[in-house]
């Protein structure tokens, strides 16, 4: 039977299947909000009371109150662009980067490109 | 927290992978702990500036990205090879260094994998941070593949330090002008450029720079000569550390000091 650990991990990907963010969708979110984006982007995961922390950092004028950081967090892991396991002040964030495509050519020039690798 | 570089350029030929190489080497000899990611996935090169080439390369970080192994296991020790192996003028500096090389594969076949089937940009990420972890690296050099795509785009979302290379071109004028908006609308913090390849006696230094730091309102680190030293050395060895005194090495050495200055 699976533990929590792997409860959890299960969940993350099937929530990072649902789509996620570009660099490029970065670029469009409002400064504070981009700010904390980077800084999960390295950290790759933080909780709600670290989350505050960096809010709290942000020069004033930029700076999201908590309520418009809780709307903001909301709207973003509704968008699957962040994803939330747990509630509240319990809550754990993940960024969620999109998937890089595959080709669109057609499935038949790989093949041949293959099989002359292959040879 | 380890500070993430990231070397890019719009078009190709700017001697991206060769300054890699060789800042990255130049951080390690300062007894710096740095990691080189080769994240060109579809045109890997810069192996061989660190005298790997298919024979001897382990697993890669297209290994990583289809979930065969970990990231730690691509590691490739650059200080450990060059101490057994390598007899090579410049290289051979590098013995003892902790500098690890995590290379992209050159087999065609896995290649074509990853341009036909996509990857886990997440995953990516995942592994840069955790050897930057993992490692306790310094400095985290990453190589990109020239113009926009989505490796170039996430190390820019998650550098401390982009350095641009451009070559005194209109074309390369017009394409900086690109990644330069692009790493001011991500915060990137810390932006350098650097102009690689001006014809030697054509240009005043001085003005140049005046130029270019006008027309994209960012420091230049550094104005590195066109040289047929460069291309006779052909990535057989690191430049900068088998000729330290050659023009092309000091301005080299003027760009990693500068990304080594910044705290």
């Amino acid at each position: 039977m699976p533990g929590v650990f792997d409860r959890l991990q299960i969940k993350i990907a099937d929530k990072q299947t649902e789509g996620g963010i570009t660099a490029l969708d970065l670029a469009d979110l409002p400064p504070a909000l981009r700010k904390i984006m980077r800084l999960m982007l390295r950290e790759l995961e933080m909780n709600y009371s670290r989350l505050c922390e960096a809010m709290d950092a942000v020069p004033e004028a930029d700076r999201l109150s908590r309520a418009d950081l809780d709307y903001a967090l909301t709207t973003l892991s509704e968008q699957a662009w962040l994803i939330r396991i747990g509630e509240k002040e319990k809550a754990i964030y993940k960024t969620n980067m999109r998937r890089k495509a595959g080709s669109t050519l057609m499935d038949g020039i790989w093949s041949n490109l293959n099989d002359k690798l292959n040879k | 927290m380890g500070k993430i570089v990231s070397i890019h350029s719009f078009r190709g030929g700017t001697g991206k992978s060769n300054t890699t190489a060789n800042l990255a080497s130049q951080a390690a000899l300062r007894g710096k702990r740095v990691g080189v990611v080769d994240t060109d996935i579809q045109s890997p090169g810069i192996h061989v500036l660190f005298g790997l080439d298919e024979k001897k390369m382990g697993k890669t970080l297209n290994d990583y990205l289809h979930g065969k192994c970990t990231i730690s296991e691509v590691a490739f020790s650059v200080g450990d090879f060059v101490a057994r192996d390598d007899q090579i003028k410049g290289r051979s500096q590098l013995a003892g260094t902790s500098l690890w090389l995590f290379p992209s594969s050159i087999n065609g076949k896995e290649i074509s994998e990853i341009l036909r089937h996509g990857y886990d940009v997440n995953l990516l990420n995942t592994g840069l941070q955790t050897l930057m972890k993992e490692l306790k690296l310094d400095y985290l050099f990453i190589d990109t593949h020239p113009g926009l795509n989505e490796e170039t785009l996430l190390s820019v979302a998650i550098s401390d330090v982009l350095v641009v290379i451009l070559r005194p071109d209109n074309q390369d004028f017009q394409g900086t002008s690109v990644t330069v908006d692009i790493a001011r609308s991500l915060d990137v913090p810390n932006l350098l450029l650097m102009v690689n390849k001006a014809v030697p006696n054509k240009y005043d230094y001085d003005d140049l720079k005046a130029q270019v730091e006008a027309r994209f309102k960012a420091t230049l680190a550094g104005i590195l000569p066109l040289n047929f030293d460069i291309a006779d050395n052909a990535s057989r060895d690191l430049f900068s550390l088998s000729n330290p005194d050659h023009p092309w090495s000091k301005g080299l050495i003027g760009v990693a000091e500068a990304i080594l200055a910044i705290k």
